[in-house]
């Protein structure tokens, strides 16, 4: 008997310890900040930019919303309007889409969300994956586990529009990606402190 | 890794009735000596057992089997890496997840009357798994590899009484690892460790 409970507390330490992962929630509390731009820009010659006010775009894998509007959710004010203080602060002049602005600035959230499953089989060692929708479950006495993931960066992406080609494309020219927003713990104010960090650690940004 | 643990140790406790021999479960203790700035935390995370059999017939030698795990893991602070053409941003953990399995062999010193304490000095050779993994937010880089585990080691059994079969075990190691990672610069694995945990022996 004491073997026993002596074998049942060493196993179950060695088990515990198969494979401890970090402190998560210590993680989640800001977003990983990524930030690209175009080296042959010179962002010196821009001054002026267009965004929109109180919409923001949103490009999913779940829904055929397209947009988020201020009237629906609290969330696109505050991010578009942490956009326009930052590029204000740097020496740009927001003015209309009609006044010919020298940039166009795009702020979306991509969504992403993935369904999958897994087939395990009892005393077997390699359990196999397949996407949702395909494979089957049950073969051979195993059984199915699913699992979803959502997941959702904020993008902001500074277009050029002194640069437009003949068939009327823009480049791309600046670009912060920021997540994951459905994992966070207060999304707006996690966005804002974003927002800030994209354009600091993007000082070639001043006019 | 799960089922070799169970199967493990199922075979050591079947074994552990067999004569002139102990099974052992420490809590084991690690600080790392490779890369120090990755992750330079002890861990304390990390657990060992193994089952001894003595040969010859003075007992002064043991030949085993031992398995261990350890689990290194370092917060670093918000941090911006500036990269060609861009920057990011982010807090995370550096980790370490290393499980091993050496066979082992044993010396014990003649100790008082030797019946209740037993120093002893042997060397491991075996397998080590690491996994260097970097966490931040939800997203995670991880790094897997094998590679030749060479385990010293130095320590002390303990007769609780004597005719009690459970006993105390301590011990200090350094472990050698080859299983390296290019991606968080380890050309090889080093770290020393102490041990300290129960034992029932048969003999």
């Amino acid at each position: 008997m004491k073997r026993a409970w002596i074998g049942c507390i060493c196993l179950g330490s060695m088990l515990w310890g198969c494979q401890p992962e970090p402190d998560a929630m210590l993680l989640l509390d800001q977003f990983v900040v990524s930030t690209n731009y175009d080296n042959d820009v010179n962002f010196q010659s821009y001054s002026t930019y267009s965004i929109a006010t109180d919409t923001i775009g949103f490009v999913s894998n779940q829904s055929n919303d397209t947009i988020l509007i201020q009237k629906d959710t609290d969330y696109p004010r505050p991010v578009l309007q942490k956009v326009v203080a930052n590029l204000n602060s740097m020496g740009y002049t927001r003015v209309g889409r009609n006044e010919n602005p020298d940039m166009r600035i795009n702020v979306y959230v991509v969504n992403n969300y993935d369904l999958y499953q897994q087939v395990v089989y009892p005393n077997y060692y390699y359990p196999s994956y397949y996407g949702y929708g395909y494979g089957y479950g049950g073969y051979y006495g195993g059984y199915v586990n699913t699992y979803e993931s959502n997941t959702g960066s904020l993008v902001v992406e500074i277009l050029d529009l002194k640069t437009i080609t003949p068939d009327n494309k823009v480049k791309v020219i600046w670009g912060a990606y920021m997540g994951d927003l459905y994992s966070s713990i207060d999304v707006i104010k996690q966005s804002e402190e974003a927002i800030d960090q994209a354009f600091i650690q993007s000082p070639y940004l001043h006019n | 890794m799960k089922q070799y643990l169970i199967i493990f140790f199922l075979g050591v406790t079947g074994m552990a009735s067999a004569q002139d021999s102990y099974f052992y479960f420490n809590w084991d203790v690690n600080f790392p000596l490779t890369n120090t700035e990755w992750i330079g935390s002890s861990s304390a995370r990390g657990a060992k057992l193994g089952f001894r059999k003595f040969i010859g017939s003075e007992s002064k030698f043991s030949i085993g089997l031992d398995v261990n795990w350890a689990y290194y893991e370092e917060y670093k602070p918000t941090e911006t890496f500036q990269q060609p053409g861009g920057a990011i941003t982010t807090d995370y953990f550096n980790d370490i997840f290393q499980a091993g399995a050496v066979a082992s062999g044993q010396y014990y010193f003649p100790l008082g009357n030797g019946e209740r304490f037993f120093p002893y000095a042997g060397i491991g050779l075996g397998a080590s798994r690491n996994a260097y993994k970097v966490s931040y937010n939800i997203y995670s880089d991880e790094e897997e590899s094998w590679g030749f585990l060479a385990r010293p080691e130095a320590g002390i059994l303990v007769r609780i009484g004597e005719r009690r079969k459970l006993g105390l075990m301590a011990g200090v190691h350094y472990d050698f690892s080859t299983a390296k990672s290019e991606s968080y610069g380890y050309d090889n694995f080093m770290n020393a460790g102490f041990q300290l945990g129960i034992m029932m022996m048969q003999w």
